[in-house]
C-alpha cells in the first residue's frame, strides 16, 4: 500500500519542484530571500501540537471549562506566532557561494556557502538541504555571518552542479518549516579517482634534452653558490656551513629543469578512464615528489611546471576532458 | 542530550500538582523515571531495548484500565498521560522524542485546569507554560548553549506574543452548549458538607478558611440571624452520626412564604456535591439548575465539580411542611432500639412536665443556657452513648454537638425532628459589595415540627453562644481555640489584603471562569456591537486575527530592522538623492568622494557646497577626532543644498 503512495508523492513533489523552477528560474549570486519565495508548512511536530490543541478546545468545551480553554487559545496563539517567526528567521536572509573544492571520484566535493544576516535579529538553526538530506546546520549572529559547507558525494569525474538546494529553518520551536529553494549554475569538479601504483611513469626529459630513465639530476654535482632566500632547504650545503664558511647552495647540473611529460599516447591499449585515471596517478606522484611535469590529451597540451595551481590544473584538465573533442 | 534536563524539569512541574490524585504507583513510577532517564544522561547508560519498553507500555496500560476501568475522564485519562510520560521517557533519542513528552507536559497542565480553574492555579499556569515552552525552545535551539535566563525570557517573550490573540479568541470564540459527551464524575476528597454528620465533622471543617460560597444581593441583606444557608438535612440517626436518606421519594411539602422576599446570586466554588446553599428558604430558583427535596434544600441535578453561580429568590420567613405525611413523621421520630438511655430518660421527664412540643424545646434551650455548657471547637472525644457522655458529663461541644443533642431529645419526647446543617452567617466585603462565607462558617442546627406551623428552626447554638449568631466565630470563641481569619479579625491591614485577595477572586470567578454565551453576548453589546450573533462572532474572530497577524508582522519587521546606518552615510544618502532628482546619478563603481567631486564639476553652481560637503564628509569619516560640531556642520550643509 504505502508504494502507490510514495509514488504518488514523488510525483506531487517533481511537479512542485519544477513549478518552483519555472517560477523562479536560476537565482543570481549572491542571493538575497525575500518573503515571496519562502515556503512554509507545518511539520509533523506541528500537525500533533495542533492535534493537541484541537483536542484541548473540544475537550474544554464540553467541560465548559474556561481557563483549560484558555489555555487552548494561548497554545494555538503560540503556534501561529511561532509560524511568523519561522517566516522571518529566513527572511531577508543573503547566501553568497565563496568556493567549491575539488576532490576524486568516490569522495565529496565541497561548495562554500556564506550566509549573511543584514538584520539586527539572529537567525538560528538554518538547515541546508540537497536532495531533502539535511547537510549543515548554521547559527547565523545579528549583523554577521556564518559559513556553511555542502558536502556532495561525486559518483564520476567531471562537474558536480549545486542545481538545487533548500535553505531551510525550524526555529523556533520545531512545530513549522520554513524553505526556499535556489537554483543555482555552480558546480565542482571532481578529479578522476587515481589508478592503483602499477605503472611506471614515463622518462624524465631534461632541458639538456633526451630520456635520462628515472635517474634524477641530484647526482651531477656541479659547484656551490650563495644562499638566497627560496632556495631548498634539501640542498644546502649543511657540511660548509659547519665550517664556517656561511650558507651555500649545493648546484647540480640541470636539477631545476628535470620534467615529464604525461602523454594521454603512451597509454595505447587502455580505456578512456583507465587512461585518465593513470595520468591522474602520475600527476600526483610526479607533484608529491616536487617535479614538474606537463600534461598532453588530444586537444590539451600543458606545459610541465609545478606547484599546487599547476596540479589543479593538471587535474581539472583531466577531469573535464571529453574524448573526440578538441580543442582549437 | 540537548534540552533533556529542561524537558525533564517540565514534566516534572506538569505532573506535580496531579500527584495528590494519582495512585501511588503511578506517582513513584513517573518520579523512578525521570530519576532514571536524568541518570542515564549524565552517565551515558543505555536505553532499555525495544521489547522492554513495549512490555512497560502495555503493562502500564493495562494497570490503569485495571485501576480506573477506563482511560476516559479526567482521573484515568491523567493517570494514563502520566505513565505515557513515563514510558516515553525510556525511549527518548531525538528531539522528536522530547518534543512529544513536552507536548505531554502541556496536555497534564491543560488537565490540572480541568481539575480545578480557580484563581490560585493563574500563576501555577503560566509558570507552566512558559517552562514547557523554554524546553521546547531549548530542544530545538542552536548548539551554542544559551543560558538559562536567556532560553526562559525568549519563552515568555513567545507566550506574550501569544496573548493578545489568545484574549481575543477567547472572548470571541463561540461558546457552545456543552457538554458533547458524557462526563464522569471526579472522586475527590473536597471540603465542604457532607451527607453525613458525626460529632466533630463541623468543627473540623470550621478550621477552614477556605471560601465555601459569595453571595451578591440584589436589594437589602438580611440581619445575621435570618442567614441561614441551608445544606443537606439529616434525617436518620444512629446513635451518634445522623445522615441523609439515600432513598428520597417523599411527597413534595407545600411551602407558604410570609413577608419580603431576597433576591440575590451566590457563586459556589467547587464541592463536587450537588448541593446549593440557598438562603433558607428557597422560593425561586433556575428550573432546569435546580431543584428543591422535600426537606426544602436546593440541590442541582449534578455535582458542582465548578465554579457555579444561580440566581436565587428566598424568604426569610415562612410556613413550610404544615402538613406531615406518615411516611415523614416516622422518619422524624426515628430513633435507635438503645443507646443513649439518660437522654431518653430526660426526654420522658420533659414530655411528661410540659407536653407541648415548644414548650419542651424551649427547656431544653434553657437547660442549655443555664448549665455551665461550653461552645468550643475543641470538644473532648465522645465514646459509647456520645449525647449522654455530652449533655451530663463533658458538656463541651461545638454546633453539632447542641444540634444532635437537642434534635435526640425532641425525638424520644415524641416531637418530630431533624438535623440542617450548612453555615450561618458570612462576612461583607464592601470592596467587592458582596457576603463572603467560608467554611469557618458551617453550621448545624435542628428542626422540629409543630402543628399548624410546621418546620420551625431551633438552634441550640444561640442558647449557648448567642455571640456566634450575630458576630461568627471569631466573636463566639475564647481567646485560644484555633480560629481561623483570627488575624484577619487583629489586623486591619490584614483584613484589607484578605478581603482584597477574596475581590480579586470573585472577579476571577466572574469574569473568567464563569464567562459564557450569555455575558459573551453582554460584553459584545457593551463594545457597541448591536443584536451580536454567531456571524458577528465569526466576523469579529476573523478581523481580529487579520489585525494580529498584521501587529505581529510589524513587529518581526522592526525586530529584523537593519542596524542603523552612522549620520555621515545617511545625510550623503540624501544629498545623493537631491542630486539624482537633477538628473546626476552615481556609478556602480563610485564612491562617495569620486561621486561628490563628479557632482562639483558638473553642476558649477553647487560646486562649493559640495565641496564643503565633501570636506566635512572625509573629516567625519576618517578624521582623527570627529566631533558634533562638525556633524552639525554636515547637517546644515545638507540641509543647504537645494539643486
Amino acid at each position: 500500500m504505502a508504494s502507490p503512495l510514495r509514488r504518488l508523492r514523488a510525483a506531487l513533489e517533481a511537479r512542485t519542484q519544477a513549478w518552483i523552477r519555472r517560477r523562479q528560474g536560476i537565482d543570481p549570486e549572491p542571493l538575497r530571500l525575500h518573503r515571496g519565495r519562502i515556503y512554509i508548512l507545518p511539520t509533523p511536530l506541528g500537525l500533533a501540537y495542533a492535534t493537541m490543541v484541537f483536542a484541548m478546545v473540544l475537550g474544554a468545551l464540553n467541560y465548559g471549562n474556561n481557563l483549560g480553554l484558555g489555555l487552548a487559545f494561548l497554545l494555538a496563539s503560540l503556534g501561529l506566532v511561532t509560524m511568523h517567526h519561522c517566516h522571518g528567521t529566513l527572511s531577508g536572509l543573503e547566501i553568497r557561494l565563496t568556493g567549491t573544492e575539488s576532490a576524486f571520484a568516490g569522495r565529496d566535493v565541497a561548495f562554500h556557502l556564506l550566509l549573511v544576516n543584514h538584520s539586527l535579529a539572529p537567525r538560528p538553526r538554518i538547515e541546508l538541504n540537497v536532495a531533502r538530506q539535511p547537510l549543515a546546520v548554521t547559527d547565523v549572529p545579528a549583523a554577521g555571518s556564518a559559513s556553511a559547507t555542502l558536502a556532495l558525494r561525486a559518483q564520476r569525474r567531471g562537474r558536480v552542479p549545486l542545481a538545487r538546494y533548500e535553505v531551510a529553518t525550524r526555529h523556533p520551536l520545531g512545530l513549522f518549516r520554513a524553505w526556499a529553494v535556489v537554483h543555482g549554475e555552480h558546480a565542482a569538479i571532481a578529479w578522476p579517482a587515481p589508478a592503483e601504483r602499477d605503472r611506471i611513469p614515463p622518462g624524465v626529459e631534461t632541458d639538456t634534452g633526451g630520456a635520462q630513465d628515472f635517474a634524477r639530476g641530484d647526482h651531477d654535482f656541479a659547484g656551490l653558490k650563495p644562499y638566497q632566500a627560496g632556495d631548498s632547504l634539501h640542498h644546502v650545503a649543511w657540511k660548509a656551513f659547519a665550517r664556517g664558511q656561511g650558507l651555500h647552495t649545493k648546484q647540480y647540473a640541470g636539477t631545476d629543469v628535470v620534467s615529464h611529460v604525461f602523454d594521454w599516447d603512451g597509454l595505447p591499449g587502455l580505456g578512456t578512464e583507465l587512461r585518465l585515471a593513470q595520468l591522474c596517478r602520475w600527476v600526483l606522484d610526479a607533484h608529491e615528489r616536487g617535479e614538474a611535469f606537463g600534461l598532453r590529451l588530444p586537444g590539451v597540451a600543458i606545459e610541465p611546471n609545478l606547484g599546487t595551481a599547476h596540479r589543479d590544473r593538471c587535474l581539472d584538465a583531466l577531469a573535464l576532458f571529453v574524448e573526440g573533442q578538441s580543442r582549437a | 542530550m540537548r534540552g533533556l534536563p529542561w524537558v525533564l524539569g517540565a514534566i516534572a512541574a506538569a505532573v506535580a500538582p496531579h500527584v495528590a490524585f494519582l495512585p501511588a504507583w503511578i506517582a513513584l513510577l513517573i518520579v523512578a523515571a525521570v530519576a532514571w532517564r536524568w541518570t542515564a544522561d549524565r552517565r551515558a547508560w543505555p536505553l532499555p531495548p525495544r521489547w522492554l519498553r513495549v512490555l512497560v507500555a502495555i503493562t502500564a496500560t493495562l494497570a490503569v484500565l485495571g485501576t480506573y476501568r477506563t482511560l476516559n475522564g479526567i482521573e484515568a485519562g491523567t493517570a494514563f498521560l502520566v505513565l505515557l510520560a513515563g514510558v516515553k521517557l525510556l525511549e527518548t533519542r531525538g528531539s522528536r522524542d522530547l518534543t512529544v513528552i513536552v507536548f505531554i507536559a502541556y496536555f497534564l497542565l491543560y488537565a490540572a485546569l480541568l481539575r480545578d480553574q480557580r484563581l490560585p492555579q493563574l500563576p501555577y499556569l503560566l509558570a507552566g507554560g512558559v517552562f514547557s515552552t523554554a524546553a521546547l525552545i531549548r530542544v530545538h535551539a542552536g548548539a551554542a548553549g544559551d543560558s538559562a535566563r536567556d532560553v526562559l525570557v525568549r519563552s515568555g517573550a513567545l507566550l506574550l506574543q501569544a496573548l493578545p490573540l489568545a484574549v481575543l479568541l477567547f472572548v470571541l470564540f463561540p461558546r457552545l452548549p456543552g457538554p458533547f459527551w458524557g462526563i464522569t464524575a471526579g472522586e475527590s476528597a473536597r471540603t465542604g458538607l457532607g451527607d453525613e454528620m458525626t460529632p466533630g465533622d463541623i468543627s473540623d471543617l470550621s478550621v477552614s478558611g477556605e471560601v465555601a460560597f459569595r453571595v451578591r444581593f440584589s436589594g437589602e441583606m438580611p440581619p445575621p440571624a435570618q442567614r441561614y444557608w441551608r445544606g443537606p438535612v439529616l434525617h436518620e440517626f444512629d446513635g451518634r452520626s445522623w445522615r441523609r436518606p439515600r432513598a428520597q421519594a417523599f411527597p413534595s411539602q407545600p411551602v407558604t412564604y410570609l413577608g419580603e422576599p431576597v433576591e440575590y446570586q451566590i457563586t459556589l466554588e467547587p464541592t463536587d456535591r450537588p448541593w446549593i446553599l440557598a438562603l433558607d428558604i428557597p422560593a425561586e430558583w433556575p428550573e432546569r439548575e435546580a431543584f428543591r427535596t422535600y426537606d426544602f434544600q436546593l440541590v442541582a441535578p449534578r455535582p458542582l465539580s465548578e465554579v457555579s453561580s444561580f440566581r436565587l429568590r428566598s424568604y426569610p420567613r415562612f410556613l413550610a411542611g404544615v402538613e406531615l405525611p406518615k411516611s415523614l413523621r416516622r422518619k422524624g421520630l426515628q430513633l435507635p432500639e438503645e443507646g443513649n438511655p439518660r437522654s431518653r430518660a430526660l426526654a420522658g421527664e420533659l414530655a411528661a412536665r410540659h407536653g407541648d412540643p415548644q414548650a419542651i424545646a424551649q427547656a431544653m434551650l434553657q437547660m442549655f443556657r443555664e448549665q455551665p455548657f461550653v461552645y468550643t471547637l475543641d470538644p473532648p472525644k465522645l465514646a459509647e452513648d456520645a449525647m449522654d457522655e455530652f449533655l451530663f458529663e463533658t458538656r463541651r461541644g461545638f454546633c453539632e454537638h447542641y444540634a444532635s443533642a437537642f434534635t435526640l431529645v425532641m425525638r424520644a419526647a415524641g416531637v418530630p425532628a431533624r438535623v440542617v446543617t450548612g453555615y450561618q452567617g458570612g462576612d461583607f466585603n464592601p470592596m467587592g459589595g458582596y457576603l463572603i462565607v467560608r467554611q469557618s462558617d458551617a453550621h448545624a442546627w435542628s428542626e422540629i415540627w409543630i402543628e399548624g406551623r410546621g418546620w420551625v428552626r431551633v438552634d441550640p447554638t444561640a442558647a449557648v453562644a448567642p455571640e456566634r449568631i450575630e458576630r461568627g466565630l471569631i466573636g463566639a470563641m475564647g481567646e485560644f481555640e484555633p480560629v481561623p481569619g483570627r488575624l484577619r479579625d487583629a489586623s486591619r491591614l490584614w483584613m484589607q489584603v484578605t478581603l482584597g485577595w477574596d475581590t480579586l477572586n470573585d472577579f476571577w470567578n466572574e469574569r473568567v471562569v464563569r464567562f459564557n454565551a450569555a455575558r459573551q453576548l453582554d460584553l459584545l453589546e457593551r463594545l457597541g456591537i448591536d443584536d451580536p450573533d454567531w456571524r458577528t462572532l465569526g466576523l469579529a474572530m476573523a478581523a481580529s486575527l487579520a489585525a494580529f497577524f498584521v501587529a505581529l508582522s510589524t513587529y518581526l519587521a522592526w525586530r529584523f530592522r537593519p542596524p542603523a546606518r552612522d549620520w555621515p552615510a545617511r545625510l550623503h544618502d540624501v544629498v545623493r538623492r537631491r542630486l539624482v532628482r537633477r538628473g546626476l546619478h552615481p556609478r556602480e563603481s563610485e564612491g562617495p568622494v569620486a561621486f561628490l567631486e563628479r557632482a562639483a564639476t558638473e553642476c558649477p553652481d553647487l560646486a562649493a557646497d559640495l565641496a564643503e560637503i565633501r570636506d566635512v564628509y572625509v573629516d567625519l569619516r576618517y578624521g582623527p577626532l570627529p566631533t558634533d560640531t562638525d556633524l552639525r556642520r554636515l547637517k546644515h550643509l545638507v540641509n543647504r543644498l537645494r539643486p
